[in-house]
């Protein structure tokens, strides 16, 4: 019953769930009433997931979900989301997913090497509509080599897949260039009409799982929110005074 | 003003029914809009703390004679140690030394509070969000 938090190991698109449409409900809704039975459980997992790839291509909209309704629009604009916890299951485990978008710093070097230290999952975005984003591929994978683990999963996304009939960049050429590196895995996808994109986070953490040890959850994650900060032992400086809201 | 929520449940007896004997929300803590769950029943535990809120709506935002950000100051919130307990929610950027909580699924908010000075402290306020 709890089939649509599942795919099959490898299988993966079909499964849909994470985040969800508005129009449908929530998912996690659909679980609260399916978990009402058993007392709360802490996550069996912890995950950070990070994006990456060129300004424009979609990586914001890959980790929102798309409204033209947002409340406090000008609140988002000014503000930003920072980072999300999302919890899926899979496998029967609880996963919370810590999502983290590197909009706005696009410029390769712009982004600390803390984003990628602890990260689990790294999804590398490009705009099929923009061969320029795929031409900067290989500058991220630079990036992921020397700071990411060599443990974390790769999963490169051609985004934008609703704009089909603008498409520079083939299906082929992407997967030629997923293929030249090992554990690459690639999809494309639309987040404006959501299409693939719970299942790119889901078929993420499920490659992630498959590597992990049996039953050892990953307690590596501190709680705090500036554990990503390049160096967590000095206290970290009063950020530059923003606009307020709006 | 219709800024302010028109349930102020601060106190009254429709609060009660949320608190367990052992002072944790009994109902699983939803968005408002979307029903994304934020919280599971049993995982948070209400606290009470003046805390200031922009108003969730647009359009009242700022007020239009001085400039000054609408919202609300709201005493009534469910308190988690730590983020992992959330089912699903979102934080901004920081503004000053605070994030805001926003419903991760349709963005909605804020809904919560946090301060970058204390980092085992996360705040739901119960007037931004729904129990069922």
């Amino acid at each position: 019953m709890d089939s649509r938090y599942e795919i099959q190991r490898r299988a993966g698109g079909g499964a849909a769930g994470f985040g969800g449409g508005s129009a449908t409900g929530s998912p996690a809704l659909g679980a609260s009433a399916r978990r009402r039975k058993t007392p709360p459980r802490p996550a069996d997992y912890k995950l950070q997931i990070i994006i990456i790839g060129s300004r424009g291509v979609g990586k914001t909209s890959l980790m929102e979900r798309f409204t033209d309704d947002t409340f406090c629009e000008a609140c988002k604009s000014t503000v930003g989301v920072d980072f999300k916890i999302k919890t899926v299951e899979l496998r029967g485990k609880k996963i919370r997913l810590q999502i983290w978008d590197t909009a706005g710093q696009e410029r390769f070097n712009s982004i600390t090497s803390a984003y990628y230290r602890g990260a689990k999952g790294i999804i590398i975005v490009y705009d099929i509509t923009k061969q320029e984003t795929f031409e900067d591929l290989p500058k991220w994978m630079k990036m992921i080599d020397k700071y990411a683990s060599e443990e974390a999963e790769l999963l490169l996304v051609g985004n934008k897949l609703d704009c089909e009939s603008d498409r520079i960049v083939t299906r082929q050429q992407a997967e030629r260039f997923a293929s030249r590196i090992s554990g690459m895995r690639f999809c494309e996808a639309s987040a404006k009409d959501n299409f693939n994109v719970d299942e790119i986070f889901l078929k993420l953490v499920d490659d992630i799982l498959s590597k992990m040890p049996l039953e050892v959850p990953s307690r590596e994650l501190s709680n705090s929110v500036l554990s990503l900060q390049p160096e967590p032992e000095v206290p970290p400086e009063l950020p530059p005074p923003r606009m307020r809201c709006c | 003003m219709d800024s302010n929520q028109s349930s102020r449940s601060e106190g009254s007896a429709e609060q009660s029914s949320l608190v367990s004997e052992d002072g944790k929300n009994i109902k699983s803590v939803v968005c408002q809009r979307c029903g994304s769950k934020v919280l599971c029943a049993g995982t948070a535990v209400l606290t009470e703390k003046e805390l200031f809120l922009p108003s969730m709506r647009k359009k009242n935002n700022i007020n239009q004679s001085d400039g000054t950000l609408d919202g609300d100051t709201l005493t009534a919130h469910w308190l988690v140690d730590d983020m992992y307990t959330f089912e699903n929610v979102g934080f901004t950027k920081d503004v000053g030394k605070v994030k805001y909580l926003i419903c991760a699924d349709c963005e909605i908010g804020p809904i919560g509070w946090h301060s970058l000075d204390d980092k085992k402290s996360f705040y739901v306020a119960l007037d931004r969000v729904n129990h069922e």
